[in-house]
């Protein structure tokens, strides 16, 4: 056994393998802060509400957290973003440190593999990944899993481009972020992080056309479809623009990144995931715009994945698979030596 | 980290070096030739032609040599090596006319045709070495040459090297902290709602054998290679090496070196068959 974990900004997912099925367990990165009071706290029990209570305060977590955000007219707080733990959240470590136990669970034996993916550095930010991975790395060791942090781009080429020798683009657009990475049999060419997914769609949007931030984001997650013909002021039409927009900068940081390396002279194909890169349409447009973009490398083949939230998780799991397929034959190895 | 194709930057190989090298040790050597037959003959204006001719043909084909040999030696431009054969030509050019047309037709205004076209040649020459000394200086990108002659060249810039200095710093701060064992803060009383205990969060499940496991090893482990765990093997292969070696040196010394030899591979052979059995 071994498991895959996709600590995102907006989600928080767990891979692991059951006889023929593979398992995704989840949860949303998010918690909102309530009024201790046993009214309340039978409510939630009643409504089977995820919550904890520390120091006569109410702390709502997942999904739920969003739902009573909009109910009590507040805003519900995110331990993380930019892909990374949130400077700004003081309660960010205990929070997500909770949804993790939760959604991981207790390992199915001691040292179990465990694979995290993880951001790689921003180029549109002045700030590094380290102490991220460090905290996520130590509160997965902590629970006995023998843990592997892994590129979160390499995880969507694992997920995604087996096909093709494990060689190619693989893009994450998440909430918080979009990760990158140029593999070539399966080695890490170029790595690198764009400070802007989803969530800076859903702000800008909600900047410019006065909508609440989350009426937003559940407009996007709900049907919304990436069209060249939009109605004029509806929010349909600022999310396609912004969608353009974030594609446009992608693609542009992307071919000066590949200015800076010497990419090995054969086609790479592209894969697209995340929850960002759900809408219909969006590999449609991003494909017309990286082929516009004429990069300084050969595209063959664009293809969005199967399950794009899922992807990441995915390519955890088969990375910790492999992991844990090496480990047992080391010890194979060192048993038949002795 | 290779860039072998930087643009309007023409990549020499080591040899162009070497050929630089030998044209301006050839064009110093002549050039003192070329001297010493002044010294030697006393030219002067009423000197015999031939000694004229011979001086003339040293000191002005080895400044020529000089020039080229400079230019072959320095990192040239798309079209350096073009200025610097067609240069070098327009000047040895001269030479020939000159040669051929002294003393017998040398009158005006030959002698300036020749005298211009020898000037031309080698202030193109000068010219083209001092423009790439200029462009090096400006584009202050030193750059350092590193392989044989054959392989691929690879240069390295300093945004390379920088790069890859703070890739391999990163690596290695990311592994020095990987000791660090961090204590679970003073536990306030957390109190957990029902929900809790019941499930681990939403599921979903996949039909998915996750066969991308098997290729990604195999991908990893291209090649893999066989440990043989065998010390008699490997110190036989190690002698085997060791008599190869020393009867390739003493070949045409002794006779029979070729019945040795093929002796202990059978030997070899055989023992691996053992082995295999």
């Amino acid at each position: 056994m071994a498991k895959g974990l996709d600590i995102g900004t907006m989600n928080i997912i767990c891979s692991e393998r059951e006889g023929d099925d593979v398992i995704f367990t989840q949860q949303r990165n998010a918690f909102l802060e309530l009024e201790s009071s046993d009214l309340t706290k039978t409510m939630l029990d009643s409504s089977k509400v995820l919550y904890i209570e520390k120091d006569d305060r109410i702390f709502v977590l997942g999904e739920e957290a969003f739902k009573f955000a909009t109910i009590f007219g507040k805003d519900a707080r995110r331990p993380m973003r930019f892909g990374i733990i949130s400077p700004n959240e003081k309660d960010a470590i205990p929070m997500i440190k909770l949804i993790v136990e939760r959604v991981l669970g207790k390992p199915g034996y001691r040292n179990e593999v465990l694979c995290i993916s993880s951001p790689a550095d921003p180029i549109d930010l002045d700030m590094n990944t380290l102490y991220h991975k460090k905290m996520m790395e130590a509160l997965a060791r902590r629970m006995t899993y023998e843990t592997h942090v892994i590129d979160e781009g390499l995880s969507v080429i694992y997920s995604e481009l087996a096909d093709y020798d494990f060689t190619g683009l693989g893009i994450s657009i998440g909430a918080g972020l979009t990760n990158v990475t140029l593999a070539y049999l399966a080695t890490p060419v170029m790595s690198f992080r764009i400070a802007r997914g989803g969530d800076w769609i859903d702000e800008q949007v909600s900047i410019t056309t006065g909508l609440p931030k989350d009426h937003v984001c559940a407009t996007k997650e709900k049907g919304f479809k990436l069209d060249l013909e939009v109605e004029f002021g509806s929010p349909e039409g600022a999310l396609s623009i912004y969608y353009d927009a974030l594609i446009t900068y992608v693609i542009k940081n992307l071919n000066r990144k590949l200015a800076e390396i010497t990419p090995p002279k054969v086609e790479f194909p592209v894969a697209l995931a995340g929850g960002s890169a759900m809408p219909d349409g969006f590999s449609k447009m991003f494909e017309r715009k990286l082929r516009e973009a004429k990069l300084q490398i050969d595209i063959s083949k664009i293809r969005l994945a199967k399950e794009p939230l899922y992807s990441v998780a995915r390519g955890d799991l088969i990375a910790a698979r492999t992991q844990e397929g090496e480990e047992v034959e080391e010890s194979k190895t060192e048993e038949s030596a002795e | 980290m290779t860039n072998t194709s930087s643009p309007g930057v023409l990549h020499r190989g080591t040899i162009i070096y070497y050929v630089g090298s030998v044209t301006f040790a050839a064009g110093i050597v002549l050039l003192a030739v070329g001297t010493t037959f002044i010294t030697i003959f006393r030219i002067h204006y009423g000197s015999e032609p031939e000694k004229i001719i011979l001086t003339f043909i040293f000191t002005g084909v080895g400044a020529t040599l000089i020039l080229a040999g400079i230019n072959l030696m320095m990192r040239q431009t798309r079209y350096g090596y073009c200025i610097v054969g067609a240069s070098a030509f327009t000047s040895l050019l001269a030479l020939l006319i000159f040669t051929s047309n002294y003393p017998h037709n040398w009158r005006y205004p030959l002698i300036s045709y020749i005298l211009a076209l020898y000037v031309v040649g080698f202030l193109a020459l000068l010219g083209n070495a001092f423009a790439n000394s200029i462009l090096w200086m400006i584009e202050g990108k030193p750059e350092a040459v590193v392989g044989r002659e054959g392989e691929e060249i690879k240069i390295y810039t300093d945004e390379e090297i920088e790069r890859d200095i703070e890739e391999a710093t990163r690596k290695s701060i990311e592994l020095s902290a990987s000791e660090l064992k961090f204590k679970e803060p003073g536990v306030e009383e957390v109190k957990f709602g029902k929900a809790f205990r019941e499930s681990r969060g939403d599921t979903i499940r996949v039909k998915d054998d996750i066969g991308e496991a098997i290729s990604l090893r195999k991908t990893i482990n291209h090649g893999e290679r066989t440990k043989s765990g065998s010390v008699e093997v490997e110190s036989i292969s190690r002698s085997l090496g060791d008599v190869l070696r020393k009867e390739a040196v003493e070949k045409g010394r002794f006779g029979g070196i070729k019945d040795k030899i093929k002796g202990d591979i059978k030997k070899f052979h055989s023992f691996i068959r053992v082995k295999k059995t």
